[in-house]
């Protein structure tokens, strides 16, 4: 194909919601909320998965924290009826994502997996996508992060470390979905099964309030879970298409 | 009125030479390290010759480089692996004796490395390994080097010598042969 | 050709040569830096370079006993998860665990032997060698055995269970000594006494959370830190929405809201140590209104007689119709189930408290039942309960400290320094020890006083064993091994003792070399329990697939069976709990609680969880004092004013925080920070308020009532910022969280437009 052919063939496809007639796995996730205690297993999980640097109390203080995946607190009523809910908030990989459309060099795109990826290397830390993202999802380093040592010992070789000046954030477990894809190719060239790979957070959570896997697949338990009728996306009338399914906190 | 810009120019005359034997000198630096010291054939601290094992006695690549089928990174044969032939084999040669210091202090061998990808692409040694495609390809003639330096043998299979090892190199495999999400940046950058 | 006279010809030359090195640097400084292959010099077997190895283990980061899987990648820990084959955490596990990885790499890690040089404010470490450590503490260890005065030394540890504990009883029964104590600050004294009371039981029971249908929590925050948190989250996540028809029901009582009250369908507000009483309230009304049909009926009504709902409303805070209503609702649902102890166990009533819900328990016929309290079986490994040490065994072994009755004290992993009040002038004892011996892989308090420091590998370096308590319902044990090699020239806790062992000549008894070779002699009495199938294999391939498996279990259930003692029921009453000083002088009651974070404050050396936001207030990097929004504001109070909290024995200075649910007369403090030592990330940082409990005990354990403790609150007017995730509510009316009520069918997900105003809260 010449590369005026391919030019054109790309940008046809970028102009449809999700650019894609078909995934090829369409990656989703569910939170069952009348199942999140607020424990943050999944945040530090998250953490020692994909080389998250500790940002210290000064950053924090400026609100430049750094977690993928963070638990948000949201407290309703006075005493001594106040209630507290918890919202795990990561990256909603939406299908018609706001950041995807404003990146000046395409270091965020939509791959055909349903996957919203973010490529460090082609980022040039405009900071645009993290102002259009409305769920506050995205994280900036700000600063060549340091790990004092030995704690760099701990750091994943299959994810990158970023540099200063480069946009972070979920990936659902992008290493992981690349390592099951690679054993599922060993094993005769099938497809990833249900549950045979999950990302950090899914794996850790206590309570298995959230769940992981391809809504293709209509026998996988997060098929059946983001058919609920408890199910809603998180700012839906945006319309973002997002691919995380939260389910309703139940008041009994 | 007529003004001339000649005196003008004359007076900016050592000023524009200066600034075009600077530029000239930059290049003129440039390549002067580029074509000396291209960084692409670094002086190994043993002068292993992959002529004579790979090319000469035909050792197979996996033989040395065992993880390459099964694992993302090919992998580097321990002091052992030579030792296994060099106990015997050559034994008067100064190199083979430097060998033997190494295995004697039980001190593994500082090889520099050569085919470096930066830290933000996954290379996995066993997928294309298993896909069939030879070590050659992107490592260029290595049974020909005595000592290696950075190649890869072309789409079109003629010897690139340099520094081949840009993403272009992949791409053009993947797109030429098609590959299942081949061109998808997650493939390879983590 | 233009004319240049020789300076310019010169200049010019000069910048070419110049601009040439120049270029060449240019290019010479983009290249990227030169990176090495190292080989191995033999080529390993257990793992390949670029793949991962993963090693079963157990989690060692709080009491419960975690299996845990750990990823590692050419000798390196990478990722810790819970092991899928253990049935405590069943392939999960929670935040603390997960940081075990930066308690392995930790910068501030302990890396050699090393003795105290000099005094007073002079004092320091220098480093010394294995040999030149070990032979001082033996040589003495052996003079006192061999002069009888063995009964001289004291050995302190953390609580451990399995053959790591039988070791430090061997070894204290080879030198004549009684003085054994296992010490944690957050060990469930009260809960251990109340069903060795009620049930004759010197095991906890296991509490099956997955298949209740409604719980009861007295104070027990059961989600965070009590007990077996992750198995508990299993349990809850379970009971409220793994089963297609039953949506479990959870209630919380407590006076101020914790994780599992805030993971509750109700949170109860009951006043600081009437747990106990309001459940008395409910025993009262489920048998008044004769829900209770067993033989012993008439034994309970006298016992249950002055727990009338208006004498317990009016003791608790808590509303006449909230205590019937949840006493039917007890009935009514089957299986419910009660649980308590946290703070409400650490009252000078906390055992009575506990045994008052066990007494529900038996009321409604949940013993042994599924969803109920089920009776847990013989441990199959040691079990050494006798040797825990409550607060009052630990203010008599500082006693005997200070009559010289001690002269050498051995501590392992336990930090009583930071987790004991000043008032059991602990420190102070300890420089009255001629020979203090310290274990840690880690500089905290207690070993920053110590004379000799024998430094531990952490448990990721470490072999061990576990067998879970609270148990399962059934018996299971893990064997924890190394993941990785030891990073420092540390040694493990029990290869330790060996080597002290046998220095004081006990090689004959305990005979093994080094820890492996220990445990592998206990547990080939665990193998032979086994099956047919399981001795013909051998124990070799038994103790691999036990490693391999990263657990081991049995079929052997507890009894189901339980009959009542009748004078427990003639004993049983709650009296109103006791509280240090005046309430005039002291109006606040305080209420300290295990963080999340750093549990007893173990974890604050750990950076990810100095970072980790503190789950109900999102605070970071410090400590803080809850307090009530109508009191904050009667007393001028707002976020980040720093307060004095002054106690009959001590004062701190902290920043408020304005909490939503709490009690108006309670302020709590969470329990972790405020180390003056302990290593870079923790030292300096928050306030301890251990520091400033009040010495009141509960009678029957001795144990610490720790939120027994009254104090006032003064204003500075000092503020600093709490730093903080949480703030304004980034909600800003778009119902981010949205709420539905329970047999509400919403529409499908096929149509993602649910409207926004199908809110019911």
């Amino acid at each position: 194909m010449s590369l005026f052919s391919r030019f054109m063939d790309g940008w046809r496809k970028y102009r449809k919601p999700g650019y894609y007639d078909e995934f090829d796995y369409h990656w989703t996730m569910t939170i069952d909320l009348d199942k999140c205690t607020g424990c943050e297993a999944c945040v530090t999980a998250c953490q020692a998965e994909n080389n998250i640097p500790v940002v210290g109390e000064d950053e924090m203080a400026k609100g430049r924290e750094m977690q993928w995946i963070r638990i948000e607190r949201y407290w309703e009523g006075e005493y001594p009826n106040a209630k507290l809910s918890f919202i795990p908030m990561m990256c909603q990989h939406c299908d018609a994502a706001p950041c995807e459309t404003v990146c000046p060099v395409g270091a965020t795109y939509h791959n055909q997996d349903g996957l919203n990826a973010q490529i460090y290397n082609r980022c040039i830390g405009t900071r645009a996508c993290a102002v259009y993202c409305p769920y506050e999802v995205r994280y900036f380093n700000y600063y060549d992060h340091e790990w004092d040592s030995p704690l760099e010992q701990q750091l994943n070789p299959d994810v990158t470390v970023r540099g200063k000046g480069v946009m972070e954030k979920c990936t659902f477990c992008i290493q992981r979905i690349r390592q099951a894809k690679d054993v599922a190719k060993d094993d005769d060239r099938r497809r990833v099964q249900d549950g045979e790979m999950q990302p950090a957070c899914v794996q850790t959570c206590p309570t298995k309030a959230l769940v992981f896997g391809d809504r293709k697949e209509h026998e996988s338990q997060v098929y059946k879970s983001m058919n609920d009728p408890r199910n809603y996306r998180v700012l839906d009338e945006l319309n973002t298409d997002s691919s995380v399914f939260y389910l309703k906190k139940v008041d009994a | 009125m007529n003004v001339s810009i000649v005196p003008a120019l004359k007076v900016l005359r050592p000023a524009a030479m200066l600034v075009i034997v600077i530029l000239v000198g930059l290049v003129l630096g440039y390549w002067a390290n580029a074509t000396f010291v291209p960084g692409n054939s670094p002086e190994q601290p043993i002068a292993f010759s992959h002529k004579i094992h790979a090319g000469d006695n035909e050792v197979p690549c996996l033989y040395c480089h065992t993880q390459a089928r099964r694992s993302p990174s090919a992998g580097v044969p321990a002091v052992s692996k030579c030792v296994g032939c060099h106990l015997e084999v050559a034994t008067e040669k100064p190199q083979i004796r430097l060998l033997m210091s190494y295995w004697e202090n039980r001190e593994p061998i500082p090889w520099i490395k050569v085919h470096d990808l930066p830290d933000f692409v996954h290379f996995t040694h066993k997928r294309h390994v298993l896909a069939n495609i030879e070590c050659q390809t992107c490592h260029g003639p290595v049974e020909t080097m005595d000592r290696i330096t950075v190649s890869s043998r072309a789409v079109n299979g003629s010897a690139q010598v340099g520094h081949p090892w840009k993403m272009g190199l992949c791409l053009s495999c993947h797109r030429e042969n098609e590959v299942v999400n081949g061109i998808d940046c997650l493939t390879c950058h983590k | 050709m233009p004319n240049i006279d020789r300076r310019e010809f010169l200049k010019l030359v000069g910048a070419g040569g110049v601009s040439v090195g120049a270029g060449f640097m240019l290019r010479e400084a983009n290249k990227d830096p030169r990176e090495y292959l190292i080989p191995h010099v033999l080529a390993p077997e257990d793992f390949s370079s670029g793949l991962d190895t993963f090693y079963n283990s157990v989690c060692s980061m709080c009491p419960a006993g975690c299996g845990i899987s750990v990823r590692t990648r050419e000798g390196r820990a990478k990722k810790i998860e819970g092991n899928p084959a253990h049935p405590v955490s069943q392939g999960r596990l929670c935040t603390l665990g997960q940081a075990g990885l930066q308690a392995l790499y930790n910068p501030d890690r302990l890396t050699a032997p090393m003795r105290r040089t000099g005094e007073g404010e002079s004092a320091s470490f220098e480093e010394i060698t294995w040999e030149q450590g070990l032979k001082q503490v033996g040589d003495r260890l052996d003079l006192l055995r061999a002069a009888r005065r063995g009964n001289r030394v004291a050995f302190l540890t953390q609580g451990v269970r399995g053959h790591l504990a039988q070791l430090f009883e061997s070894f204290m029964r080879q030198l004549g000594s009684p003085r054994l104590l296992h010490y944690d600050f957050d060990h469930p004294h009260t809960l251990y006494a109340a069903n060795q009371q009620f049930f004759g039981e010197s095991r906890l029971p296991y509490y099956d959370l997955a298949n209740t249908r409604l719980l009861l929590s007295f104070g027990a925050d059961y989600l965070n830190n009590w007990i077996s948190p992750v198995h508990h989250s299993l349990g809850f996540g379970e009971s409220r929405q793994g089963r297609a028809d039953v949506r479990g029901r959870f209630v919380q009582i407590e006076p101020r809201m914790s994780i599992s009250g805030a993971a509750a369908d109700e949170w109860i507000p009951a006043k600081p140590g009437t747990e106990g009483i309001l459940a008395l309230g409910l025993a009262h009304h489920i048998v008044a209104e004769g829900n209770y049909n067993g033989a012993d009926l008439g034994a309970w009504t006298n016992a249950l007689a002055d727990y009338t709902p208006d004498a317990v409303a009016e003791q608790t805070g808590v509303p006449v119709n909230s205590i019937t209503r949840l006493a039917d609702s007890f009935v009514d649902t089957t299986p419910s189930l009660a649980i308590g102890g946290g703070a409400a166990g650490n009252h000078s009533n906390g055992v009575d408290t506990l045994v008052a819900v066990n007494a529900l328990n038996y009321l409604v016929g949940n013993i042994g039942q599924e969803g109920g309290l089920v009776l847990n079986p013989e441990p199959a490994g040691p079990a050494v309960q006798q040797h825990r040490a409550s607060y009052s065994a630990m203010v008599e072994l500082a006693e005997a400290a200070r009559q010289g009755e001690i002269d050498i004290l051995i501590i392992s992993g336990t930090n009583p320094v930071f987790t004991l009040p000043p008032a059991a002038e602990f420190a102070e004892a300890l420089a009255q020890i001629p020979l203090v011996v310290s274990l840690s892989s880690f500089l905290d308090e207690t070993t920053a006083l110590a004379d000799v420091i024998l430094p531990s590998h952490t448990y990721l370096e470490s072999w061990g064993d576990d067998f879970p308590e609270p148990g399962v319902g059934f018996s299971v044990g893990a064997v924890s091994q190394p993941v990785v090699s030891p990073l420092y020239n540390t040694r493990g806790t029990g290869d330790i003792i060996l080597d002290l062992a046998r220095r004081m000549g006990s090689s004959s008894v305990m005979p093994w070399q080094n820890m492996e070779e220990f445990l592998k002699y206990g547990w080939r009495r665990i193998y032979q329990r086994g099956d047919s199938q399981t001795l013909a294999q051998g124990f070799d391939a038994f103790w691999t697939s036990v490693l391999k498996a990263g657990a081991w279990g049995e079929t052997t259930n507890g009894s189901t069976a339980f009959t009542l003692n009748p004078d427990v029921i003639a004993g049983i009453g709650v009296a109103p709990p006791e509280f240090s000083g005046s309430e005039e002088d002291y109006p606040f009651i305080l209420h300290p609680y295990l963080s999340p974070n750093f549990h007893d404050g173990r974890g604050a050396n750990l950076p990810w969880m100095q970072e980790l936001p503190d789950p109900m207030t999102s605070v970071v990097y410090g400590s803080w004092v809850e307090v009530n929004p109508v009191t904050a504001e009667e007393m001028g109070l707002s976020e980040g004013d720093l307060v004095d909290i002054q106690s009959p024995h001590g004062q701190l200075r902290v920043p408020v925080f304005v909490y939503p649910a709490i009690m108006p007369n309670v302020i709590a403090i969470p329990i972790g920070q405020g180390h003056g030592e302990y290593g870079r990330y923790a030292k300096g940082r928050g306030v301890n308020p251990i520091e400033i409990l009040s010495p009141l005990l509960e009678p029957i354990t001795g144990n610490l009532a720790s939120s027994a403790t009254r104090v006032n609150l003064t204003p500075t007017g000092g503020r600093v910022k709490l730093v903080k995730t949480g703030g304004v509510s980034r909600d800003l009316g778009r119902d981010i969280v949205q709420h539905t009520s329970l047999g509400v069918e919403v529409s499908s997900a096929a149509d993602n437009s649910i409207p926004i105003t199908e809110v019911t809260t």
